[in-house]
């Protein structure tokens, strides 16, 4: 019996009217129970309306007779969420699930607010991967903090068990920030241990991974997993299959649906990885991105809950709605939802004597959300819409088929009513006047809520960028970002903290360097006349650059600042590569762009329908219409689904001057993955393209051949090749990219590429006069140039170490090099290659009949070293293993000195190599000799050292 | 560019042979100079994976491989070279890459080549080239690991009457 029973089973039994009352203390000592909480369970059925309080003291209780009633829900439940007067603003949607059970069973999210509106897709996307076959679709939630991360999962959770798709009820919930300092503590939450694995690793334990078998799994900022975490992770999603710490063998399986959650902007590089692996992908809007219907549904729902915890109305004016709306600045629902906390304590405790209603008045809120209003002001199209849909006051009643409590971050952990009740009344009972009660209180909540709230981390990863820049100057670009951001309202894209500090950077160090100031032409001069804006807010900039450094800067620079601005906000987010389906059938190709465009949400798929009897003329303008339509100036990919078709690239090329690839395979999984791979930014179409022709697994000459010889631009030109490296003046940012991209080529043996720097300024006329003498291969920089050339953008030169441009490079010179990845997964290392390596290097040794053997050689070592092999090291290990034995032959053995022996000899690996020596011995008569041995065992260990450090 | 080392080795880059040898002679490089590999695909990765840890492998061919000797840009590399036959490290010497000695690991046999040693087999192209190095005073120093005892090929060529001293 809990402890609130056995209060009520007291009262009842002796305190049935005002003459047979008891006073807490009495009861606390009858029911050994301390008073404290006596007089919290009291307060709480006084509240409920079920125990009756006397006035005097000391305070003496009684319990209430209902008339038959059940004593639990004393209020009226419909209508539910009404304003005063006859409006009900309810969606129809909303009044539909509610007024039948079913279908609110059948699909939770129609319960959503916003699922047939600014949640539309999301839900739409949310069913599509949970029901997908045969297992459904992992998911990433993005959003913002506070958007409703945690509860459009549980939704997708509620929609899988209403729907039977999971096996089991469960949902796990995992906060990948909570350990993200201790990643081992981290690994060890999720995936389990083994006894021994650490210090205090007593006992084997199973890990969250296994808790979830059979349920949902909801990773919360996804971001903050280490990499070894997402390694784990990523295999598990491929596989199934994970280790616990301190296993070696991936051999535990468990079916979990993964959800994962993040706010990090999904074009940063930490989410590419995610965005890349994980097949769907949901973006949740904020706040602002809502309609003023949604909005207003929102803070009812949120109020409804209060409503509900108090059992009170709750009355609020119209401007009260307003100012709370305009209070959410940067934390979206779930800041309202803070804040509708806040003001219902505090308008708790201003009506506490009112037992049916509290009231919110305008004039009692805290400043901060007083403030709401006039931001809600400033937006007049949106106060605008939002005054029509409000009436003079509110009234929320509490309603317990809505709006029930959910867990989540938001959610207090305690009852802040109750404290505010029993705190008030221990104040009263202290003999304080109201005032200072309410004072006292104030405080208290304040203090609450603040230690709850939960702020956003903001702190993006500018890691590699301090390598170039002082610290100094990048806090110094973020002043200046935060200032345009609010003071001016300016748009900037994610590149500005690069392109600006790298800008101030240079000029600093010119400055300091003493040299000469950079003129002003007349070419700069014009064409900032055309931005008078920037002009402004180069101003400025140059204001907060001169107070910090306290050295005056010249009018030049501010005009260079103003040509910087214009370009970062001209150039919009890079077009993403286009793609058309076309594929013959009445329907066909639509119907496949239709599914994929709308389980993605991309909207870079266009279809071009064929019926049998179309001819091919016909076809091919209409492919060039659907091309030009969707071509966002990085090139179309082309899928279409049969051979004959993609001879159209060429004509399709030559029509529209677009960059076309042809792809001649098409199939839902097929567009599924172009799509996914196009969404992601600076995605070239030669790397999509590369990277689908390996997702089909089959070599298709004539797309290939087609595709090649159209599109390199290289090949009849002889000229020097050039990379162009564009800033706003051409001397500083672009210099330093120089600098580094000559370190890159160097570094890579490249030396028939030289790098050009370029100003914004006379962009158009010196690209002409470096087309003159080079060919073009690349471009990197502030800004994205108007040729026909591969761009990579500065955050990802500089993130990327330079490497993707190498990749690039590497194309551009023909050398059409495949990536490791494709080698490792492809089937082309077989026994039958290792045979052939054999048979061109060895002259003593049959390699007819020793691959196989050594090929067990390497499997016995993988299996029994618990030694996991990469394909090409398995090659290595054959062939240094078929010189070992054909030293043997020639009785040419390698040696080794005393002392490297005999360290190896302890080396764990060195028995299982002496085994697999005795196989060898077996089948083939060869003993390798101690010597050879430890050769062996070095081989192995470089090669797991070289793993290792990769990993790090 | 300080060439550190001059390999023939039919198998180029393979297994801890070759890691022995760049641990031994501290390079900061290696330049796998094929002409044939140069094209390979599946070999040229297969090679650029096989190098050591901490050390970054190249696969080029016989005329990058002169032209960035003689480029400035890449002064600080200290590589070790690897070349799979004597007629190739005749083409870089006679491009201008200095030498005083070239290492010979193995040369595999085939129809048209004999046994020298027991893991060296040499063709009359090779012997040519191996001639005009020898008359350049370079010395063919056959070790298959750095701390191999050091022979000299010539002796077995001379033994095997292959060449003639004058």
């Amino acid at each position: 019996m809990t402890r609130r029973e056995k209060i009520l089973k007291y009262l009842e039994k002796y305190t049935t009217s005002e003459s047979q009352s008891a006073t807490t203390k009495e009861i606390a000592e009858i029911l050994g129970i301390l008073r404290p909480n006596v007089s919290k369970e009291l307060n709480q059925l006084v509240r409920e309306g079920r125990v009756k309080k006397m006035n005097g003291r000391p305070v003496r209780y009684f319990i209430l007779k209902l008339n038959g009633g059940q004593a639990d829900e004393p209020f009226e439940q419909k209508p539910t969420v009404g304003f005063a007067g006859s409006t009900v603003i309810t969606s129809e949607v909303e009044n539909d699930a509610l007024n039948s059970e079913i279908a609110e069973t059948a699909d939770v999210f129609t319960n959503m607010i916003g699922a047939h509106d600014s949640l539309k897709n999301q839900t739409e996307q949310a069913k599509a991967a949970l029901l997908y076959p045969p297992h459904g679709l992992n998911t990433l939630i993005i959003g913002p903090t506070g958007s409703g991360k945690t509860y459009f999962a549980n939704n997708m959770y509620q929609f899988a068990l209403g729907k039977e798709i999971i096996a089991k009820k469960g949902f796990t919930t995992f906060n990948c920030a909570d350990y993200a300092h201790n990643p081992q503590l981290l690994m060890s939450h999720l995936f389990g241990y083994v006894k021994g694995a650490f210090t205090g690793a007593d006992v084997d334990k199973d890990g969250l991974i296994q808790e979830a078998d059979g349920g949902m799994l909801f990773l919360d900022e996804v971001h903050r997993l280490p990499p070894e975490g997402q390694e784990m992770i990523f295999y598990f999603m491929d596989h199934g299959t994970y280790s616990r710490l301190g296993e070696t063998a991936k051999m535990h399986h468990a079916d979990v649906r993964l959800i994962c959650a993040t706010t990090e902007d999904p074009e940063s590089s930490l989410l590419q990885t995610f965005v890349r692996r994980i097949p769907v992908t949901i973006q949740l809007p904020t706040f602002d991105q809502r309609s003023p219907r949604e909005k207003l549904q929102l803070l009812q729902r949120l109020l409804t809950l209060e409503a509900n915890r108090i059992h009170k109305n709750i009355r609020l004016s119209e401007d009260v709605v307003q100012a709370l709306l305009g209070s959410v600045t940067y934390g979206n629902v779930g800041q309202l939802k803070s804040n509708v906390q806040l003001v219902c304590a505090q308008g708790f405790l201003n009506s506490m004597q009112n037992k049916k209603e509290i009231s919110l008045k305008f004039s009692q809120l805290p400043p901060n959300i007083k403030d709401g209003l006039s931001h809600l002001a400033n937006n007049r199209h949106e106060l605008g819409k939002l005054t029509r849909l409000l009436e003079p006051v509110m009234i929320i009643k509490p309603d317990f088929n809505r709006g029930m409590p959910e867990i989540d971050s938001y959610e207090l952990p305690y009852n802040l009513y109750e404290i505010i009740g029993d705190k008030a009344a221990l104040l009263k009972d202290e003999g304080l006047n109201q005032a200072s009660i309410n004072n006292f209180i104030m405080t208290d909540i304040n203090l609450h809520l603040k230690s709850f709230y939960r702020q956003g981390k903001l702190d993006k990863t500018v890691n590699s960028l301090n390598e170039i820049v002082d610290q100094e100057i990048i806090d110094l670009t973020k002043k200046i970002q935060r200032l345009l951001q609010e003071k001016e309202s300016y748009p900037l894209r994610d590149s500005f903290i690069y392109a600006m500090s790298l800008h101030i950077s240079s000029f600093i160090k010119r400055v300091q360097s003493g040299k000469a100031l950079r003129n002003m032409s007349a070419d700069l001069i014009s064409m900032v006349h055309d931005y008078p804006d920037e002009l402004r807010i180069a101003g400025k900039i140059k204001d907060l650059i001169e107070e910090h450094y306290r050295f005056p800067i010249p009018q030049s620079e501010v005009y260079y600042m103003a040509i910087l601005l214009v370009s970062l906000r001209s150039e919009p987010k890079t077009g993403k590569v286009g793609i058309v389906v076309a594929a013959h059938g009445n329907s066909t190709a639509s119907s496949m762009a239709q599914v994929v465009s709308q389980l993605l949400s991309v909207d870079n798929i266009v279809a071009y329908d064929m019926p049998l009897e179309m001819s091919p003329k016909i076809a091919l303008d209409g492919i060039a219409a659907q091309v030009k339509n969707i071509d966002r100036g990085n090139g179309v990919l082309l899928l279409v689904d049969m051979g004959s078709l993609s001879t159209f690239s060429s004509k399709l090329s030559e029509k529209t001057d677009i960059h076309v690839k042809t792809i001649d395979m098409v199939t839902t999984a097929m567009v599924l993955e172009a799509a996914r791979k196009t969404a992601l930014i600076d995605s070239s179409l030669d790397i999509v393209y590369r990277e689908l022709r390996e997702f089909a697994g089959y070599s298709r000459t004539i797309g290939k051949v087609q595709g090649e010889n159209n599109y390199s631009p290289n090949l009849p030109d002889q000229k020097n090749k050039a990379i162009i490296a564009i800033c706003s003046t051409g001397e500083g940012t672009a210099k330093k990219i120089k600098e580094l991209l000559d370190k890159i080529l160097i570094d890579n043996l490249i030396d028939d590429i030289t790098v050009i720097t370029i100003s914004v300024v006379r962009m158009k006329k010196q690209i002409a006069e470096v087309q003159q003498k080079y060919q073009i291969v690349a471009a990197t920089g502030v800004v994205k140039p108007k040729i026909a050339v591969p761009f990579i953008s500065l955050e990802n030169l500089l993130q990327g170490g330079g490497e993707s441009f190498v990749g690039l490079i590497e194309q551009v010179n023909k050398r059409d090099i495949h990536s490791v990845d494709s080698l490792e997964n492809s089937e082309l290392l077989t026994e039958e290659t290792a045979q052939k390596y054999l048979s061109q290097y060895f002259t003593f040794i049959n390699p007819v009949k020793i691959t196989k053997i050594l090929w067990d050689y390497s499997d016995f070592v993988q299996q029994h070293g618990h030694f996991e092999m990469s394909n090409s090291f398995r090659i290595s290990l054959i062939m240094h293993l078929a010189g070992a034995v054909e030293r043997y032959l020639t009785r040419s053995e390698m040696s080794v000195d005393e002392q490297k022996l005999s360290e190896a000899q302890s080396d764990k690996m060195y028995p299982i190599i002496k085994q697999a020596n005795e196989m060898l011995y077996e089948t083939i008569n060869i003993k390798l000799s101690d010597d050879e041995s430890y050769y062996i065992v070095a081989l192995l260990n470089t090669e797991k050292e070289k793993s290792n450090t990769l990993k790090k | 560019m300080d060439v550190r080392l001059l390999r023939i080795d039919s198998r180029l880059l393979h297994g801890q042979v070759a890691t022995n040898w760049a641990k031994a002679i501290s390079v900061n490089r290696i330049l796998v100079v094929s002409d044939r590999v140069a094209q390979d695909v599946m070999r040229k990765t297969l090679i650029m994976q096989a190098a050591p840890p901490g050390i970054k492998a190249n696969v080029i061919t016989v005329e990058k491989m002169i032209r960035i000797y003689n480029d400035l840009r890449f002064i600080s590399i200290k590589p070790m070279i690897l070349v799979e036959d004597p007629v190739d490290a005749k083409r870089l010497v006679e491009g201008g890459i200095k030498i005083t000695s070239i290492n010979i690991g193995a040369i595999s046999f085939d129809s048209s080549r004999v046994m020298v040693t027991d893991t060296i087999a040499v063709g009359p192209e090779d012997v040519k080239a191996l001639k005009w190095l020898h008359a350049r005073g370079i010395r063919l120093d056959v070790r298959k690991v750095a701390n191999d005892s050091s022979k000299n090929l010539w002796k077995s060529l001379l033994d095997k009457g292959l060449v003639k001293d004058f």
